[in-house]
C-alpha cells in the first residue's frame, strides 16, 4: 500500500485562514446558480469519494475549465453577469454560522469541555467539525477535509489493533469488526453519547454548536481505503471479485465493501441505473459520523499523532464488540477437521461427555471434541448431531478468537526512544474458503 | 424434584409392604415440602473452626470460547510454557486443574461412526474410478452413490465427486423427492421448515 503522506493532504487545514472579509464575500447557496454546478464539480474532482442524491445535478467539466471557474467564482464574476459583488456580498443568508459566533456558543464551549480536548483545538475548528458538506459545500468552511484525516487516523488504528488483538480472525469478521469499531453506525452511537444535537435546518441564523446537515442535499461519504485497484473499475462493471478474495482484493473501504463505483468521481447521477447506489442510506448517521471523524482530525492536526491515539483508544477502541458473535458458519465439522490437517494435530473426536434424558422429551447432551487428548471444544445440544455441531463451533471459535494479550503495535514504535519492533504473531489465513 | 426419584422406589416398597395396593402419593403441602428439601451445598457449609473464609460456588456455565485450549496456543504464546509444565505434573500424578480441564480420560467413549466427520481413506485407485463411472453410467438406478460407496468402501461425498448422474436420471430422482413431499401434510411441512431455522440458528450459536 502506498505510504499515506498525512501532512500534504491535511496541511491547508491549519494554513487557511478564516478571514472574516473572505467569507463574507462569498456568495449564498440561494444565490449561486452556475458557479455552484461548477463548484460542485470541482469539489466533487478534489475530495476523497462523494455520494450524490438523485435531486442534484452534477456537470463534469475538465480540469482546466474547472480552475477556470474556480477563480471566477473567486473573484466573485460569474459567467451570466447578472449579479455583481456587491449583489453576491449580501444577497442572502450564510449556508452556515459565521465562525466568528463560534466564540460565543455556549453549547460549542460545552462540548469542548465534555470531551476534554486541548485548548490548541481552536473553538472555531471545533465550529467547523460540526458543518456537514450537505449544509455548506464549501470546501473550507465544512468539515470535509478533517473527516478525510480523521477517517484515516482511526482506520488505521482501529485495524493495527484489531490484528495485532487478534491475530486470526478470518477476514470477513475482522471487516465486521473494523465496521463495529469505526462504521457509521458506531460512530453516529458516539456521537450521540457525546451529547451532539443536529439543527432542525441548516442555516447562517442556527447555533454554532449543533450540528447541521441536510438530508436532501449532496453530501461525502467517507469510505476510502488507500490505493484503489485500476481493475476495480471493471470487476464493479461486470459483478466480478464479490467473494472474499474479490473483497480483499478490490474493495476500496476498509469494511471490505465494494464501493469502487461511489469512490470514483464518474458520476452518473442522471442514469436512473445506479441511482440507488448513488443515494445515501442514512443521513443522519453519516453526518453525525462525519462529525466524529472530523474531530479525531481536529485533534490530529492540532495535537498531534500521539493524543490523537490516545483520544481513539479511549473514545472508539475501549468499546465493546462481542466478537464471538458474528460468527456464522456453514461447514463447522468441516472445517475442524481440515483445521487439524492444516496444524498437524491428531483428528478431531468428538466424545460424549454426559448425557440426561435421552428417552424423555428434552434430553441434554454434552458433546466434546477432542484431538488426541487435548479437548478443544464443548457445548450441549438436544441431540448428538446438533451438539457435535455446537461444540465443533465452540472450538472453531477459540482458535479464530485467539488474542495474545497486551502486546505492542506498530505505531507504538513511532515513539524517539521506542524499542525497535518485534514483528507480531499473524495467522497464515484462512481454512476454508 | 431431585429427590422424588430416588425416594419414589423406596416409597412404593414400603407401601408393598405394609398395606398392598396403596402409595403415598406427595399430595400435601407437608409431603412435597419434605420431599424437596435437600441438604445445602457443602461449600455453604460453615463449620466452627474456620469462621472467615470465602464461598466459591459458581453457577455451572458452558465454557468460554476467549479461553484458548492448549493446543490452540501458537509456539511463541507464554502461555505455553506456563501450562506445558502443568500438564506434565498432572501427568506424573500430582493435582493439577489445568491438566484435569484439558486432557481426557480415555474412558469417555467416541461417539458413532456416523456422528463423526469421516477419514478420507485415499484408497480408491484410478481405475476403480473409471470402473465406478461405467457402473453409475449404466444403470443409475441399481449403483446407487449409497451403493457404489459401500462396494468401493469409499464416502458417498467422494462417489458423488467422481461420478454425475445423467440430467435424466437426476430429473426422475427429483421428480420422485418432489411427488414425496406433496404427500406430507402441513404438520410434517412445517416440521421440516422449522428444522432449516433451527440449523440456521444453531451455525449462528443462536440457540
Amino acid at each position: 500500500m502506498k505510504r499515506l503522506r498525512l501532512d500534504r493532504l491535511a496541511g491547508q487545514l491549519l494554513a487557511a485562514p478564516i478571514s472574516p472579509a473572505a467569507r463574507l464575500s462569498r456568495p449564498s447557496s440561494i444565490s449561486r446558480s452556475i458557479p455552484q454546478t461548477c463548484r460542485h464539480a470541482s469539489l466533487y474532482n478534489t475530495q476523497p469519494c462523494q455520494r450524490r442524491h438523485q435531486s442534484t445535478v452534477v456537470s463534469q467539466a475538465p480540469l482546466e475549465e474547472q480552475k477556470q471557474e474556480e477563480e471566477e467564482y473567486l473573484v466573485q464574476e460569474p459567467e451570466d453577469g447578472e449579479p455583481t459583488p456587491e449583489d453576491t456580498l449580501r444577497s442572502g443568508p450564510l449556508p452556515s454560522p459565521h465562525p466568528s459566533r463560534a466564540a460565543s456558543s455556549a453549547k460549542l464551549a460545552a462540548l469542548h469541555a465534555r470531551l476534554s480536548l486541548s485548548p490548541k483545538i481552536p473553538i472555531e475548528t471545533l465550529a467547523r467539525a460540526l458543518v456537514d458538506p450537505s449544509a455548506d459545500a464549501h470546501p473550507k468552511y465544512n468539515n470535509a477535509n478533517l473527516a478525510y484525516v480523521g477517517s484515516t487516523v482511526l482506520h488505521y488504528h482501529t485495524s493495527e489493533t484489531l490484528i495485532t488483538r487478534y491475530p486470526r480472525l478470518p477476514m470477513s469478521i475482522l471487516f465486521t469488526a473494523m465496521k463495529g469499531y469505526a462504521g457509521n453506525p458506531a460512530l453516529h452511537q458516539v456521537a450521540r453519547a457525546w451529547g451532539v444535537e443536529s439543527a432542525a435546518a441548516p442555516g447562517e441564523e442556527v447555533d454554532p454548536g449543533l450540528l447541521q446537515y441536510d438530508p436532501m442535499k449532496p453530501t461525502v461519504v467517507m469510505n476510502k481505503w488507500g490505493y484503489v485497484r485500476a481493475e476495480t473499475i471493471e470487476s464493479e462493471k461486470f459483478k466480478s471479485g464479490k467473494g472474499l478474495s474479490g473483497r480483499v482484493m478490490y474493495s476500496s473501504n476498509p469494511f471490505g465493501e465494494s464501493s469502487a463505483a461511489k469512490a470514483l468521481p464518474n458520476f452518473e447521477v442522471d442514469d436512473g441505473r445506479n441511482s440507488k447506489t448513488m443515494l445515501l442510506q442514512n443521513a443522519p448517521a453519516n453526518a453525525h459520523a462525519n462529525f466524529v471523524r472530523a474531530v479525531i482530525g481536529a485533534v490530529y492536526m492540532h495535537c498531534g499523532r500521539d493524543a490523537a491515539k490516545n483520544f481513539i483508544k479511549s473514545h472508539f477502541l475501549s468499546r465493546t464488540l462481542d466478537l464471538s458473535n458474528l460468527f456464522e458458519f456453514k461447514l463447522p465439522t468441516r472445517e475442524l477437521a481440515r483445521l487439524c490437517a492444516r496444524e498437524n494435530f491428531e483428528p478431531a473426536v468428538a466424545r460424549l461427555e454426559s448425557e440426561t434424558g435421552r428417552l424423555s422429551r428434552t434430553p441434554v447432551f454434552v458433546v466434546g471434541i477432542y484431538s488426541g487428548r487435548d479437548k478443544l471444544g464443548e457445548a450441549a445440544g438436544p441431540d448428538l448431531d446438533s451438539a457435535r455441531v455446537a461444540a465443533a463451533i465452540n472450538a472453531l471459535k477459540a482458535w479464530y478468537l485467539y488474542s495474545p494479550g497486551q502486546v505492542s503495535v506498530p505505531s507504538d514504535t513511532f515513539a524517539e526512544d521506542a524499542a525497535p519492533w518485534k514483528p507480531a504473531y499473524v495467522d497464515i489465513g484462512e481454512i476454508i474458503s | 424434584m431431585e429427590a422424588r426419584p430416588a425416594l419414589r422406589p423406596l416409597t412404593t416398597l414400603l407401601g408393598s409392604c405394609s398395606r398392598a395396593g396403596q402409595t403415598r402419593l406427595q399430595s400435601s403441602t407437608r409431603r412435597t415440602k419434605k420431599a424437596l428439601k435437600l441438604p445445602p451445598h457443602p461449600s455453604f457449609l460453615v463449620s466452627a473452626a474456620e469462621a472467615d473464609h470465602i464461598t466459591y460456588n459458581p453457577p455451572s456455565a458452558a465454557p468460554s470460547v476467549y479461553h484458548t485450549p492448549f493446543k490452540f496456543l501458537p509456539p511463541s504464546d507464554p502461555r505455553r510454557q506456563a501450562q506445558l509444565s502443568s500438564l506434565l505434573r498432572g501427568s506424573t500424578g500430582l493435582p493439577s486443574t489445568a491438566a484435569a480441564s484439558s486432557t481426557t480420560t480415555p474412558e469417555i467413549p467416541a461417539l458413532e461412526e456416523k456422528h463423526q466427520v469421516p477419514e478420507p481413506k485415499f484408497n480408491v485407485t484410478r481405475e476403480q474410478v473409471a470402473e465406478m463411472r461405467a457402473l453409475r453410467a449404466a444403470d443409475p438406478m441399481k449403483w446407487s452413490v449409497v451403493r457404489l460407496a459401500e462396494k468401493f468402501e469409499c464416502s458417498k461425498l467422494f462417489v458423488m465427486i467422481c461420478c454425475k448422474a445423467s440430467a435424466q436420471h437426476q430429473a426422475k430422482e427429483r421428480e420422485r423427492k418432489e411427488a414425496i413431499k406433496a404427500r406430507w401434510g402441513p404438520i410434517r411441512t412445517q416440521a421440516r421448515e422449522d428444522r432449516k431455522k433451527r440449523r440456521t440458528l444453531l451455525l449462528r450459536s443462536e440457540i
